[in-house]
């Protein structure tokens, strides 16, 4: 009997001790590595420079480079050209010496021509985007120059180059003639080292880049799909860092923001969050009626107890740090009176219990909001201008909704109000004006009722292809001041992107755009 | 016993051939339109032309009978098409998360069975007394929390406070611990009740007491007569854990970001990925089945009148 009970007691005890050791903690292990432990929601994919999902545009931006960079605010910075210019409706590009992919072929003119004419040969992949639509061909002018031949003298060419994809650079050994890459090879500061599908990708330095090494050695990107395990994550150790708009939700966000173990940061203004208002539906067809929505909501108690102080309020489609759309428009400004003065005005007058909804000519001034069911913040949003709304007499009815219908909604125009963000930078402000002319849009269906939509139109096409300055800052100021008087955007606040890292992590800059991640700018210690 | 597994294997061709068609239907039937969610995942704007395009490339644009014919010629083959979110071939996916969730599921059934049927036995053997009350709290708790949160809080206390155990992946041994226990303890409570009413039933038959009259040693009567004999509720309801505990790991992978089946059907059903969706519920169908096969093998193992019982028929 002894042996048995001699060997449970062993189990037992090798059990207990087992348990009672801690894991080993990963954040002490790759910060003795200078590398960082990041988080995604799905894995990099195959990171065609020139693809869309399942490319990830954070990887896309690590390995590949454009002609020129964005930065913030609208400017535009050499990258792999150092020098541009416009000749007539072309522009001329000189590209970097010494450049070479990651696998040792030489970046020069022949290589930018193969990628492009890649692109256009899948034009209708990248219909969305104007600079394809009016790129001609690209042409060698020698192997450090090449030509863009386009169709019209298009402004917006170079920040639409700055776009992370699709106009970007892979090694032309791995292009495939029927679109796509063999392996995933750029000149940017990193190469994609190992992929284990649903866990991680890893990041490493790329020896051959051509500008300052990354501080850091390493990127490992776990794959995190729920926001709750990476916040437990970055709690533990087991991430170093959360970068992103939606990464934290922001309850969680606050929190990290109050503990003294971590740092936080918000970035500038990168897009809108709004709603679209239907011009061309009843009742919010009527001037009156959207210009007493925008009055009628209190923008920064949504801020304060919605949004949890994580983005500024919103009084203008797009936010002054954007190319063109400084031009001082009045805010509206959170005031119940005058729009109940509004609506008495436009004949919509409370009927006879105290807090009801008003009419006019028996109509209910009623109308739908429409949102995503499973996002939580936009279904708290929309209770709350559903409040707001109800104490100036206007019955707004929720609609909750998937994905798939709510877009659904977006492209038809069944809507009253409905939520649709602005692109962010590098888009905001030309390219998603572009897109306010496509039926398809949320923005074409709240602006098909007003009685100047043609001339919008008109205006945004030509502000696209003026090649003077001044004229253009005239258009863009027509077009946003009439977009704002005429209240077809209910703007709530301004997308940021938000940062938590442990405390004595290091430095962690904010990226220029929405989707990239300065990783190349990161330092531990 | 064999004629009886081949017989239930076999039933298994209509039966997968039903579930595919079914499913492909209540897919295909439901709102929305997976075209406008490629888009979205590819941050596209759904123009008519673009909202076109994706759905030829999708194969949307096929009447649906072609789209079906289509993916049961390749099914047939054990070629499950590709992932419209990832473009990756669907069966080389489902091969590599499979593993991961069976490994989850198998380490939670242990759990249910190491941990619910011993201590079902406990409570009743002790009936009305402090280890009763104690099992009969916990199972309480135990149905009652989700798992989800359940797993939240372990993580908190294991990972966060007390630095133990890993919050999330499934890097060693020590990764799957949480998630086991996260995944078990709903069937482990049902398990752990419904083995002491089980045996409860089972102390008051009357072949027990000829069985101490006969003189034979507690251990004897409690393990051949009592435990044996109680076991087959609790067996037979394990077939039905097995999905749930399938089930169960699709929401406690996603806590614990465990590369398994379930995280990656879930993320399918959110980019309405409908090759992906088709793929798991054909290999969950066939798992399922399989699994409710062992256990009714292991039940007329355990019970003689089922083994004679199949003879005879």
């Amino acid at each position: 009997m002894e042996t048995p009970l001699l060997r449970r007691s062993l189990l037992a005890t090798a059990t207990l001790a087992w348990m009672s050791q801690p894991v080993s903690r990963p954040h002490a292990a790759t910060a003795a590595a200078r590398s960082l432990t990041f988080s995604w929601p799905v894995n990099a994919g195959p990171l065609d420079p020139h693809g869309y999902s399942p490319n990830q545009m954070y990887a896309q931006s690590m390995l590949y480079e454009p002609l020129v960079r964005y930065v913030e605010g609208g400017g535009i910075q050499p990258a792999l050209a150092t020098t541009w210019r416009q000749e007539g409706r072309d522009w001329v590009f000189t590209l970097r010496q010494g450049v070479r992919f990651s696998d040792g072929t030489p970046f020069d003119a022949a290589a930018v021509v193969a990628n492009i004419r890649a692109v256009l040969a899948r034009r209708q992949n990248h219909a969305w985007l104007d600079l394809v639509a009016q790129i001609e061909d690209a042409e060698v002018v020698d192997a450090g120059t090449v030509r863009l031949r386009l169709a019209h003298a298009y402004y917006p060419a170079l920040p639409e180059l700055a776009l992370i994809r699709p106009l970007r650079f892979a090694s032309p050994a791995v292009l495939r003639p029927e679109g796509g890459v063999s392996a995933p090879v750029g000149t940017g500061p990193w190469v994609l080292a190992e992929t284990v599908w649903g866990d991680r990708d890893v990041f490493t330095r790329n020896p051959l880049y051509w500008g300052e090494a990354p501080a850091l050695e390493r990127v490992v990107v776990k794959v995190v799909a729920d926001a709750n395990t990476r916040a437990l994550a970055l709690e533990t150790g087991e991430i170093d860092l959360a970068y992103g708009t939606d990464q934290l939700d922001g309850d969680t966000f606050r929190r990290f923001a109050t503990d003294p173990r971590f740092t936080t940061a918000i970035s500038s203004p990168l897009a809108t969050r709004m709603l679209a208002v239907n011009s061309g539906r009843s009742p919010t067809a009527e001037l009156a009626v959207r210009q007493a929505i925008q009055h009628g909501v209190d923008r920064d108690a949504l801020v304060r107890h919605v949004l949890l102080g994580a983005e500024p309020a919103a009084q203008t489609l797009f936010a002054p740090n954007f190319p063109y759309t400084d031009v001082g428009l009045p805010p509206f400004g959170f005031d119940r009176a005058r729009a109940a003065a509004l609506l008495e005005e436009a004949g919509w007058v409370r009927s006879g219990q105290r807090g009801g909804s008003r009419r006019k000519q028996g109509q209910e001034l009623a109308f739908d909001l429409c949102f995503v069911g499973s996002d939580a913040l936009q279904k708290a949003l929309a209770e709350a201008i559903q409040g707001d709304l109800a104490r100036i007499g206007m019955a707004v009815r929720l609609l909750g909704e998937d994905a798939a219908t709510f877009y659904g909604r977006q492209r038809s125009g069944e809507f009253g109000m409905i939520f649709a963000d602005t692109w962010g930078a590098p888009y905001d402000p030309h390219a998603f004006l572009g897109s306010m002319r496509q039926p398809a849009h949320a923005d074409y269906q709240a602006q098909r009722g007003l009685p100047m939509k043609a001339e919008i139109d008109r205006r945004i096409g030509a502000v696209l292809v003026s090649t003077e300055e001044e004229l253009r800052a005239a258009e863009y100021r027509w077009l946003l001041t009439t977009l704002h008087e005429q209240a077809v955007y209910l703007p709530v606040s301004f997308l940021t992107n938000k940062l938590v890292y442990r405390k004595g992590f290091g430095t962690v800059p904010f990226g220029d755009t929405r989707y990239e991640i300065p990783f190349a700018q990161m330092r531990r210690g | 016993m064999l004629g009886f597994a081949v017989r239930r294997l076999l039933t298994l061709v209509p039966l997968l051939l039903i579930v595919s068609l079914v499913f492909f239907l209540m897919l295909r039937l439901g709102r929305g339109d997976p075209a406008l969610d490629y888009l979205r995942l590819s941050q596209l704007p759904p123009t008519d032309a673009a909202v076109a395009l994706a759905r030829q490339q999708l194969g949307l644009d096929q009447p649906l009978a072609a789209q079906y014919l289509n993916w049961l010629s390749g099914a047939v083959r054990l070629d499950l098409g590709r992932s419209w979110s990832t473009g990756r071939p669907v069966m080389e996916e489902v091969l590599h998360f499979l593993p991961a969730s069976l490994q989850l599921a198998g380490a939670a059934l242990l759990l249910v069975m190491l941990v619910g049927l011993p201590l079902g036995l406990l409570a009743a053997l002790y009936r009305d007394r402090w280890p009763d009350h104690l099992t009969r709290a916990i199972a309480f708790l135990g149905v009652s929390l989700p798992n989800f949160w359940l797993g939240f809080l372990l993580v908190l206390l294991f990972s966060v406070q007390l630095g133990w155990l890993p919050a999330m992946g499934r890097d060693g041994p020590a990764s799957i611990i949480m998630p086991a226990v996260a995944t078990a303890t709903m069937s482990g409570c049902v398990t752990l009740r419904l083995m002491r009413s089980s045996v409860l039933g089972v102390l008051g038959e009357r072949h027990l007491v000829f069985a101490r009259a006969r003189g034979l040693p507690r251990r004897t009567i409690l393990g051949r007569h009592v435990v044996l004999n109680a076991m087959i509720p609790p067996l037979t309801a394990l077939g039905l854990h097995v999905g749930e505990l399938l089930g169960g790991a699709m929401v406690v992978e996603m806590v614990f970001a465990w590369p398994g089946l379930g995280r990656y059907a879930l993320l399918a059903i959110t980019n309405r990925d409908f090759p992906v969706l088709q793929g798991f519920v054909l290999v969950m169908t066939l798992v399922f089945v399989l699994c409710n096969l062992v256990v009714d093998l292991a039940y007329a193992w355990v019970d003689p009148r089922i083994r004679f019982g199949t003879r005879a028929a």
